[in-house]
Parts: C-alpha cells; structure tokens; sequence
C-alpha cells in the first residue's frame, strides 16, 4: 500500500477526521515586511485544498512555511504554530529534511534535476530508504505509471530528464516528489507554466493522488481551484478572508472580497 | 460634419512609410559605420590568431618525426628528440591540475554557496588577485617554499607552481558558473529533503558542469604553457625523467632555452615544440567539448 503511511490506514476513518495540518495564528515576515497576518487553517486529510487570491497575497508565503522552505533565507521567519503529527514545526526542533520528505513540494516551473529520468526519482529516495535495485526500479515504475509517464518513457528512463517537454517534466516532477511516500503534497501554482492539454492531464492526476495524499495547490485559476478542490481559502493582503467548501465558496461566498475576486471584478 | 471628418481621415497627409530623409542617412551611416568597425576588429584578431598558427604549422610540422616523440633532448647535432619534454609537460599540467582542481573547485563551491562577509570577500579578493599575478612571482614563492627546504629543484615543485597558477581560475569560474543555477533547481532539492552540501554536489555541480569542465580546461592550457613558474622549480632535465622528486624537462622551458640557440636542429625542435603545445590543448578542448556537448543537458 504505497503512500499509506503507520496510523493512516489502521485507524481508519477516526483519524481522517483529524486535519493533516493544522495552522493556527501563523505570523510571517519577510523582514520588517509582515506577509501572513494571524492565519488560522486546517488541512484535512486527503482533501485538496485550493488556495486562491490576487499575487502577493501569501499564498505561496503559506506553502513555504509548511515545509520549512524559507529556513534557506536568513530574514525570514515565521511565529505561531502549524502543528503537523503532533508537533508545532515552526518551533520544535524538527529534522527539517525529513518534514520536507513527509511533506513534499511542487513547484510552479517544472525543475528536472540535470540528470536521467531514473535518477531524477530515485535521487529523492535514495536520501531517506535504502532500497535494492529491484525495488528502487520498481517504485520507479510504480511512481510513472501513476502519473501516466510511463507510456511515454519507459524506454528512455536513462535519457537526460531535460529533453522531455513542459508537461511531462512537471509529471516528472510530481513522480520525483511522491516517490519519497511524503503525507503531503504542496503544489505551487503547478499548470501555470504548461498548456492546456499538459494543464488538463495534471488536473485528472490530482483527483488520482488524493485519495492518498492531502494536497495543498496554490493556483491562480479559478476553473482549477473548482475543478481541483475540496475546499478552497482565498487570501487578500496576507490574511485568510475565508474558506469554505468548494461549492459553498463559488456560488455562496460570505465575504464580499471573496464575491469580487471570483468574479473576476479584482486581482 | 461627419462625413468631411472621415474624408479628412481616409486622405493621409504624409506617407506613413516615409522617414524623415537626413535623419535616415544619418541612422544608416552609423549603422554602417559601427558594421564595418567591428568587422576590422574581428579581422584583425583572427588574423594575428591565423598567422600564429600558421607559422607555427609551416616552421613545426618539419620536426614532426617519430625521432621527436622517442628520442630525449641531446646536444646540438646528435639527434634529440623531446620526449622528455613531452613527458615531463604531461606529468607537470596534470599533477598541476589534480591539486588545483579540486581546491578551485571547493573554493569555488565555498564562495558561491556558503561564504558571507569578510571571509568571502577577502577570499573573493585574494583569488582575484592571484589570477593577475606575474607568474614569475609565483615560481619564486614555491621556490622559497619547496625546492630550497629541500635542496633540489623537482617536477613536484613545478607542479605546485602550476597548480597556483590554475587555482583562482577553476575558482573564478566554478563559483561564475554555480551563481548561474536556478535557485528554483536548489529549492527543488531541498524540497525532497536533501541536505544543503548534497544539492550542490549532486544538483547544482551537475547543472553548471559544462560551465565548470571549462574553468578547468582554460586552466590546463593556461599551465601547459607557462614557463617561468618552472624555471626556479621544475628547471629542466636534459634527460629522460618522470620522478616528480628530480628535476624535470618540460615544452615550455625547452622551447625557452632552444629558441634563442644558434643551433638549426634545436630551433626546428622549439618550432615543433610549440606546435605541439598548441596541439595538444587544442585536441582536449575539441575532446572536452565534443564528450560534454552530446551528455550537456
């Protein structure tokens, strides 16, 4: 059962009802500059959550504090607490690459690392297992196939991994990321540099990947956030002005922000 | 009322593909200029480049005999060859390039991704100016260094000298080269829970390889042709020597005594000396160039 990992399957349902992430009044800076104000949100355990609002916002700011990503720039800092398995992250110690194996991350430009499709998988699982040979080449597959690549380069695995096209280099990547059997997946704006078929094929992966994932997609699309999430959070100025189911969201908003930026009036 | 305006609007009153005459002259006279300037320039350079080869050609491919490859240098008459040179040339640029290597590059590594504040700068600073130093400098300070401690001159000492001078240039380009990584390819690294040194060995080095291969590649033919950091330390061998701990014969140093000779077999041998030089960097550049060109991602 890939993916599924120790308390996830044998608890059942009881533990899905716990939020994979909880944030709770999460402070971040970009030095003197305050770019998340006093947010408060859950994540709920394999359900997409769609993040949307104006660029700026901080939404992208969120995703990176969830895997501790701005540690690599002195200057920012986060307070509050985003409790993940029971510990506060941002404040505990924790061994930050093994948050950022169980939480994996997906960026907006597709990032093959310079080397062979197989090594660009088998990189990240070398870090955290030691597997044999025929187990390293079987996740490999496993992880292709699931997001429908296989077909297109089981004969070339060792091809250089930057002669793919966009869209298969963001499947790659999404591959690369759910290789290492993280809990979590963020994705930062992930169609954004592709086109629309490329964009379309990465949709239907989500719906796939959540049925054992929570997800976390940061998108500036309004169609893919409908399409995509379970629950979408808009975000203005760095504060969360409100999140709500999906539909509730797109045909009911509360907040008249909300109701302006979907429809297209601001942002 | 309306109708006029649009009668008004349809009859242009100038020509819209018509540009102002002088101003026009003046654009293409410019243009024209500036071609032709830097069309000299280039002409220029490739002809003095051209001309080096070609005389090198012409007065060294006369020396071009298995007696050159196989026999050591001799005196004056008797039949020399250079292999001593050859060999010790060989021996001197890649030890060179074994220790300079390796430490340009993790200077290099050092200044790109972890150095800050003085350190850096100073290093930054100290590299930069050792990239300009009179070589003839650096042979006196290992000199100093190595062959007066131990009494002798030696390939060793020669090798370290060269190694000086390929440091600042693997470092120069190796940290040029690292800088120019996307910081999204790190970030992606990062991302899978890698630690910091293994991005940037496995990933970043990776990335920039091509860049980094050719930092070195202009240091071996920066060392491959330096003579005066060997003439205080390597000094020379008039015979047949490949132990780093004697005194050994190179190209550079041999061409140096030859070329000055009133001896028509030592010229002809410093001529073909030269070419060989030449040669030789010019095949592990092609070499290089081809084996990276076809991996580059």
């Amino acid at each position: 059962m890939i993916g599924l990992t120790n308390g996830q399957m044998a608890n059942g349902e009881a533990v899905a009802a716990k939020p994979a992430i909880s944030v709770k009044s999460l402070d971040f800076y970009y030095g003197d500059n305050k770019a998340l104000r006093n947010i408060t949100m859950d994540f709920p355990r394999r359900k997409v959550t769609g993040m949307i609002g104006p660029s700026g916002c901080g939404k992208s700011t969120l995703l990176r504090v969830l895997n501790r990503m701005y540690d690599l720039y002195p200057g920012q800092r986060a307070t509050g607490e985003v409790l993940f398995d029971g510990r506060n992250i941002i404040s505990q110690a924790v061994d930050v690459n093994r948050l950022r194996a169980r939480i994996g991350m997906v960026f907006q430009k597709p990032t093959p690392f310079p080397m062979s499709i197989y090594d660009n998988i088998a990189f990240g699982v070398k870090l955290h297992e030691k597997l044999s040979r025929s187990e390293m080449d079987g996740r490999v597959e496993d992880v292709l196939r699931r997001v429908a690549l296989w077909p297109e380069v089981k004969d070339r695995l060792k091809a250089s991994a930057t002669a793919l096209s966009g869209g298969q280099q963001q499947r790659l990547c999404i591959a690369r990321t759910i290789a290492t059997r993280p809990e979590i997946v963020l994705l930062d704006e992930p169609t954004s540099a592709l086109d629309p078929v490329s964009t379309a094929r990465i949709e239907e992966l989500l719906d796939e990947l959540k049925k054992e994932f929570t997800i976390a997609i940061v998108t500036h699309n309004m169609q893919q956030a409908a399409r995509c999430a379970d629950q979408v959070a808009f975000f203005y100025l760095g504060e969360l002005v409100e999140m709500d189911s999906t539909d509730r969201m797109f045909t009911a908003p509360k907040e008249t922000r909300t109701q302006d930026y979907i429809t297209g009036r601001f942002g | 009322m309306t109708q006029n305006d649009v009668a008004d609007d349809v009859q242009p009153s100038i020509d819209g593909w018509k540009v102002n005459g002088s101003l026009a002259m003046r654009r293409q006279i410019m243009d024209r200029t500036a071609t032709v300037l830097s069309l000299v320039a280039t002409g220029v350079a490739l002809l003095a480049l051209g001309s080096i080869l070609f005389t090198l050609i012409i007065r060294g491919a006369g020396g071009l005999s298995l007696v050159t490859f196989i026999h050591s240098t001799a005196s004056p008459g008797s039949n020399g060859g250079l292999a001593n040179a050859i060999i010790g040339s060989v021996i001197q640029t890649a030890v060179s390039i074994l220790i300079g290597a390796p430490l340009g590059m993790m200077c290099g590594i050092y200044l790109a991704d972890y150095g800050s504040g003085w350190m850096a700068s100073t290093t930054r600073f100290v590299s930069d100016m050792l990239l300009s130093a009179p070589s003839i400098l650096i042979g006196l300070f290992i000199y100093q260094l190595l062959v007066v401690p131990t009494g002798h001159f030696s390939g060793l000492a020669g090798s370290v000298a060269l190694a000086i001078l390929a440091l600042p240039i693997v470092v120069r380009t190796t940290e040029d080269m690292l800088r120019l990584v996307p910081i999204s390819l790190r970030e992606a690294g990062i991302g899978l829970g890698a630690s910091k040194w293994r991005v940037i060995l496995f990933i970043c080095l990776r990335a920039a390889r091509t860049g980094v291969m050719t930092g070195v590649l202009l240091a071996v033919a920066r060392v491959a042709g330096e003579t005066a950091p060997l003439l205080f330390t390597s000094l020379g061998n008039l015979d047949w020597s490949v132990s780093l701990n004697r005194p050994m014969a190179s190209l550079p140093v041999t061409i140096y005594q030859y070329a000055g000779s009133a001896f028509d077999d030592w010229v002809q041998l410093a001529w073909t000396g030269a070419l060989l030089v030449t040669l030789g960097v010019l095949l592990i550049n092609i070499l290089v160039r081809v084996g990276f060109g076809r991996k580059g991602a």
